[in-house]
C-alpha cells in the first residue's frame, strides 16, 4: 500500500501543476467589445481546431452591423444553420450610436433573440459559457460592439435511434431501450410516467467531457434523504472524463473491491419506470444506453422486468430457477472437484465407477483438468465477444468439436469435466442482469482452489465468508441483503416468489420509508367474478 | 502486521491443503470383503473392481473383478497388507457386502464388527452375511450374470428377498453392532452358500452358459448368541422370526383347502406388536399381528363368491400366521435359547425394576417365558378374477 500512496501524492502534485489555464479564471474571461479580438482569442484558444467554423457577416437590412458566427462542424444542423443566416440578413434592425449602446444593449439582444425563429436561444457574457455551448453543438453569434453573445441550440449528429435491447432481452414486454442520447432517454422514461412528480436534475460531470449526468426520481415517493446522498456522491466527482455510465457507477460505489455489484445498469425504459415508481433513483448518463439505479439489493439482479408481465406461478418458477443456476454456476466445478478428490464416499457407486473408468490414463488431477476447461472457456467466451462476427460460427465449431469431444477422445480431459464446466457456463448465463453472473465467474475460481485444498469443508467455509461479505454490503444505505438479511416479511411477496399484483400492494419497506402504500385498496384490485 | 498475517495464512492453507487427496484412478474400488480363519489370524479376500471393465464404452470382456488376499493378525492388517498385490490403494467406502466364514462367525465376530464400524471411510449401509459350511474367499470366488459384480448381485438379492419372501434379513453393520450390545435381544445374520460347482464358480465360462454352473444363494437366517454364531433357522422358522419383529414387507402363505387342495394368500400388509407384561414378578409377552393378505393362487375348488367361505379361510390364514410365528418362537426357547426378537428390550420397557433383576440370567426366562400371540389376518383381494376356473370331473 505504501508504494500506491507515494504514487498518489505524485500525481496530485503533478495534477495541481498543470491546473485548468489561468486565462479561464480571470475577470477578462468576460466577451470584448471587439468582435475581431474575440474571434481571435476563440481561435487561439481552440488551437486553430479544424472543424470550429467561423463566418464573419453583416446583419440587417442595410448592412449595417457586423457579426460572427461560430460552430462546430457535425454537431450542429446545417439546414437550420442555412435558415438562421437568412433570417439575420433580412433582419430589419438598426445598431446604435456608441453613447447609446450600453443602455441599449440589453434592448438590442432581447430584439435579436426575439426576431429568431429557433427553439432554444440562450444569452450569455464570458467564455466560459461560450466554449461550453459551442462544443455541445451550439451555433455562437458574436456582434460587432456588444459584450453579449447569444448561443442558438441547432445542436444535431448523427446517432442510433430507439432500438431493442441488446441485454436484458424479454420475450413478453416493451421492445424499446435506451439510445445514446440522453433527451431521448429521459423522453422514453417521460413517456412511461406522466406524471408532475417525476423530477428531473442535471449536472455537468467530467472537467474534459463536460459529460450530462441526469438524475430522475419521483417526489413523494423518493427518500429524500437518498436524493441528497447521491447529489453528494456525484458532486464528489472529480475527474477528467465520463463516457459510460460505469464510470460513475465506480466513482459512487459503496464498495468498489466487492466483487459483487451494488448498483444495477439497464437498458429497459421499463425497469428504470419501475424502478422509479419503488422510490429508486435513475443516473442517466449522455452517451451510454446503460442507466444506473439506485440503491439496489442483492435479490435485484434475479427478478426479470418480464417477472411482472407473465403469470405469478411461472414468474416464481423461472426466479426459483435462477436462483438454482446461480448456485450451480457458483458451485458445480467446486462440488467436482470436492467429490472426487476427497469425498469418494458420497458419490453413488454406479457414478464412481463410471468416473473412475473415465480418469483412467487422464494424465491430469482432477484439479487441472478443470482449472485448463474453465480457462479455456474463458478464452472462448472472450474471444468470442471480440472476433469479427463473420467468424463467430468457425469459432464455435472449434471450441465445441476441437476443444471439447476431440480432448476427450484423446483422452486428454475426462467427459465428466466437460460436462461440469458446459453445465456452469450455461447457468452463469441465466441470470437477467449480466452484471451479477460476472460476480461469480471470478468467484467459482476461488472454490475451486478451495475444494482443491480442503474439500467440501472449504466449500462451506467459502460460503460462509461470501454470505458474511454479502451481508455486510450497503448499496446506498441499504443493506444490499435485504429483504433477506435483515429479514422483512411484507417484502417477501417480491424476493423469491413473485406473488399476484394485487397481493403486492407495498413498496420495498426500508427504501420508501414515508410511502410505502403502493394501492389503497388492495382487495379491489383483486380479478373477480361480476357477482350478477 | 494484518497483511503479514494474512500472507501467512493465505501460505499455510496452500501448505496444509491436499494432505488426503486421492484422485479416483489411484483408488481400488472395494465392493466386498470376506474374512476367513487363518494360521496367523485372519485371511482377507478383498474384491476389486476394474472400472474399465464395469464402463459400457471400452470393455474388453475380462472380468470386472479381480480378487486379492492376504493374512494379518488382525483385519486391519491385512487389509494394509494388500498394498502388496494391488497397484492402488484398498479404498472401502463403497463397501456393499461384508462376507464372514462360518468357523470364524462360531468363534465370535466382535473384533471384526469393531474394524468395520470404527473405520471412518466405510459408508455404514453394507449388509453383513455369513457364508454357510465354507470359507468366504469361496463365496467371493463365483462370477454372477445378470449382474456383473458380485457384490452388488448379493446386495440386491438381499434387498429384494426381503421384500418379497421375508425369509431372509439384510443385516447392516450398525443393526449388529446394536444387537450384540443389546442385552435384550440378540443378532441374527443371513447366511449366504454357493450352488453347484465351485470349481467352475470363479471362471468366465460359468456366465457364458445359461444355466451358471454355480450359483451364489441366500440361506435363512443364523442365530448369535453374544458375538457368537450357535446354529441356524430353517425358512419356516426364518419368516416367523421377521414376523414377530415386524420386518415383513410380503410374504406367501400356503393354506390346505377345507375340501382339499392348496391355496396361496399374498401377504399384503402385516403390523405386528409386542407388549410385556409383568404378573407377579413373572414377565409375559402379549403379541398382536394384523395382516391382510390377497388370493394369489387357487389350487381347489372353493366358491370365494360366499362370505362365509372367505370367513373360514381367513380363520385358516391367521391360524397358519400364528402357527408359524409360534413355531419360531419356541424353535428358539427350546433349541438356542437365544431371544432374537427383543422380548428382553420389552420387559425392559415394560418394567425396568423387575428387568434389573431377570437380566443377569434372561437366557434362562427366555426359555420359560409365555409369548401370548393374537392374529388378526383379513383377505382383502382377489386378483382378476373371483372364483377358480372349474374344470370338469371325470366320472
Amino acid at each position: 500500500m505504501g508504494f500506491f500512496n507515494k504514487k498518489k501524492k505524485k500525481m496530485e502534485s503533478a495534477s495541481s501543476a498543470s491546473t485548468t489555464p489561468a486565462s479561464l479564471l480571470q475577470p477578462e474571461n468576460a466577451l470584448k467589445i471587439s468582435l475581431k479580438e474575440n474571434l481571435q482569442k476563440i481561435k487561439e484558444e481552440l488551437g486553430n481546431s479544424t472543424d470550429i467554423v467561423f463566418r464573419e457577416f453583416r446583419i440587417g437590412k442595410n448592412k449595417s452591423i457586423q457579426a460572427g458566427a461560430i460552430y462546430t462542424d457535425g454537431l450542429t444542423d446545417t439546414e437550420s444553420w442555412e435558415r438562421i443566416i437568412k433570417q439575420l440578413l433580412e433582419l430589419d434592425i438598426q445598431g446604435d450610436s456608441d453613447n447609446q449602446k450600453k443602455a441599449t444593449e440589453q434592448n438590442f439582444m432581447d430584439e435579436l433573440n426575439f426576431s429568431l425563429n429557433i427553439g432554444d436561444v440562450r444569452n450569455f457574457t464570458d467564455f466560459n459559457m461560450l466554449y461550453a455551448s459551442l462544443l455541445s453543438g451550439e451555433t455562437i453569434l458574436l456582434v460587432e460592439g456588444y459584450t453579449q453573445g447569444i448561443a442558438i441550440s441547432n445542436k444535431h449528429w448523427e446517432e442510433r435511434g430507439v432500438t431493442e435491447p441488446s441485454s436484458q432481452t424479454v420475450v413478453r414486454g416493451p421492445r424499446e431501450g435506451f439510445s445514446e442520447n440522453l433527451r431521448i432517454n429521459t423522453a422514453l422514461v417521460r413517456r412511461k410516467i406522466k406524471d408532475p412528480d417525476l423530477w428531473l436534475e442535471t449536472k455537468i460531470i467530467g472537467k474534459h467531457t463536460k459529460t450530462n449526468v441526469a438524475v430522475m426520481y419521483i417526489n413523494g415517493i423518493v427518500n429524500e434523504k437518498l436524493v441528497k446522498e447521491v447529489h453528494e456522491r456525484l458532486d464528489r466527482i472529480n475527474i477528467d472524463g465520463i463516457f459510460e455510465s460505469g464510470n460513475i457507477e465506480e466513482l459512487i460505489e459503496d464498495s468498489p473491491y466487492s466483487p459483487f455489484p451494488t448498483i444495477i445498469n439497464t437498458e429497459r425504459p421499463d425497469a428504470v419506470a419501475a424502478a422509479l415508481l419503488d422510490g429508486r433513483i435513475a443516473i442517466l448518463v449522455d452517451g451510454t444506453p446503460f442507466v444506473l439505479i439506485v440503491p439496489s439489493l442483492f435479490i435485484e439482479f434475479f427478478q426479470s422486468p418480464e417477472d411482472y408481465y407473465q403469470r405469478a406461478y411461472i414468474a416464481s418458477l423461472v426466479r426459483f430457477l435462477r436462483f438454482v443456476a446461480y448456485g450451480i454456476a457458483l458451485l458445480a466445478p467446486a462440488i467436482f472437484i470436492a467429490l472426487t478428490t476427497y469425498h469418494q464416499e458420497m458419490i453413488p457407486t454406479a457414478l464412481l465407477m463410471n468416473l473412475a473408468h473415465q480418469r483412467e490414463g487422464v494424465p491430469f488431477p482432477a484439479f487441472v483438468e478443470t482449472i485448463l476447461v474453465e480457462i479455456t472457456f474463458e478464452i472462448l467466451r472472450e474471444a468470442g465477444l471480440r472476433m469479427p462476427r463473420s467468424i463467430g460460427p468457425t469459432m464455435s465449431i472449434v471450441g465445441a468439436f476441437v476443444l471439447g469431444s476431440a480432448s476427450v477422445e484423446a483422452g486428454m480431459i475426462t467427459a465428466a469435466t466437460v460436462i461440469i464446466v458446459s453445465i456452469t457456463a450455461i447457468c452463469s448465463y441465466v441470470s437477467p442482469l449480466y452484471d451479477i453472473s460476472i460476480s461469480i465467474r471470478m468467484l467459482r475460481f476461488i472454490f475451486i482452489g478451495l475444494a482443491a485444498l480442503f474439500g467440501l469443508f472449504g466449500i462451506i467455509v467459502g460460503l460462509i465468508v461470501m454470505v458474511l461479505h454479502l451481508c455486510s454490503l450497503r448499496s446506498f444505505g441499504i443493506p444490499y441483503m435485504s429483504p433477506l438479511a435483515p429479514f422483512n416479511l411484507a417484502d417477501q411477496k417480491d424476493t423469491l416468489f413473485r406473488f399476484p399484483q394485487w397481493k403486492m400492494f407495498t413498496r420495498t419497506r426500508l427504501i420508501n420509508q414515508q410511502n410505502v402504500v403502493k394501492q389503497q385498496s388492495p382487495d379491489s384490485a383483486k380479478p373477480e367474478p361480476n357477482k350478477n | 502486521m494484518i497483511k503479514r498475517i494474512l500472507i501467512l495464512l493465505i501460505y499455510s492453507l496452500v501448505l496444509t491443503g491436499c494432505w488426503d487427496k486421492r484422485e479416483l484412478d489411484e483408488l481400488a474400488i472395494t465392493m466386498a470383503i470376506g474374512v476367513d480363519e487363518s494360521d496367523v489370524g485372519y485371511l482377507v479376500t478383498a474384491q476389486v473392481v476394474v472400472p474399465l471393465e464395469v464402463s459400457i464404452k471400452g470393455n474388453t470382456g475380462n472380468s470386472p473383478i479381480t480378487q486379492v488376499r492376504a493374512e494379518g493378525e488382525t483385519v486391519f492388517e491385512a487389509i494394509r497388507k494388500l498394498a502388496k498385490i494391488v497397484p492402488r490403494e484398498i479404498y472401502p467406502g463403497h463397501l456393499r457386502m461384508l462376507v464372514i466364514s462360518e468357523t470364524v462367525a462360531e468363534k465370535g465376530i466382535g473384533e471384526i464388527v469393531d474394524y468395520f464400524s470404527r473405520n471412518w471411510e466405510m459408508r455404514s449401509d453394507f449388509y453383513v452375511v455369513v457364508a454357510k459350511e465354507m470359507t468366504a474367499e469361496e463365496i467371493l470366488n463365483v462370477s454372477t450374470s445378470i449382474e456383473t459384480i458380485p457384490a452388488n448381485s448379493m446386495f440386491n438379492m438381499l434387498n429384494v428377498a426381503q421384500e418379497t419372501w421375508s425369509s431372509t434379513r439384510g443385516i447392516q453393520i450398525n443393526d449388529l453392532i446394536s444387537d450384540i450390545g443389546s442385552d435384550g435381544k440378540e443378532a441374527v445374520v443371513t447366511g449366504i452358500e454357493v450352488i453347484g460347482d465351485q470349481e467352475l464358480g470363479s471362471s468366465k465360462q460359468n456366465v457364458e452358459t445359461i444355466t451358471p454352473g454355480a450359483r451364489l444363494r441366500l440361506v435363512d437366517l443364523g442365530v448369535f448368541k453374544e458375538d457368537k454364531l450357535v446354529g441356524w433357522l430353517t425358512e419356516e422358522e426364518s419368516i416367523g422370526y421377521n414376523k414377530v419383529t415386524n420386518q415383513v414387507k410380503s410374504s406367501v402363505t400356503t393354506l390346505s383347502c377345507p375340501e382339499g387342495g392348496t391355496m396361496a394368500i399374498e401377504l399384503l400388509r402385516a403390523n405386528s406388536e409386542i407388549k410385556a407384561k409383568i404378573i407377579n414378578g413373572t414377565p409375559e409377552v402379549e403379541m398382536k399381528m394384523e395382516t391382510e393378505g390377497n388370493i394369489a393362487e387357487v389350487d381347489c375348488q372353493i366358491d370365494l363368491m360366499k362370505v362365509e367361505n372367505i370367513t373360514k379361510l381367513e380363520k385358516l390364514y391367521s391360524d397358519k400366521v400364528k402357527e408359524v410365528m409360534q413355531k419360531s418362537i419356541t424353535t428358539l426357547q427350546k433349541d438356542f435359547n437365544a431371544d432374537i426378537f427383543g422380548f428382553g428390550d420389552a420387559v425392559h420397557r415394560a418394567d425396568a425394576k423387575v428387568w434389573k433383576k431377570l437380566e443377569p440370567n434372561w437366557d434362562q426366562e427366555f426359555s420359560e417365558l409365555e409369548v401370548n400371540i393374537k392374529v388378526d389376518a383379513k383377505i382383502t383381494q382377489f386378483g382378476v378374477i373371483v372364483n377358480p376356473i372349474k374344470i370338469k370331473e371325470k366320472e
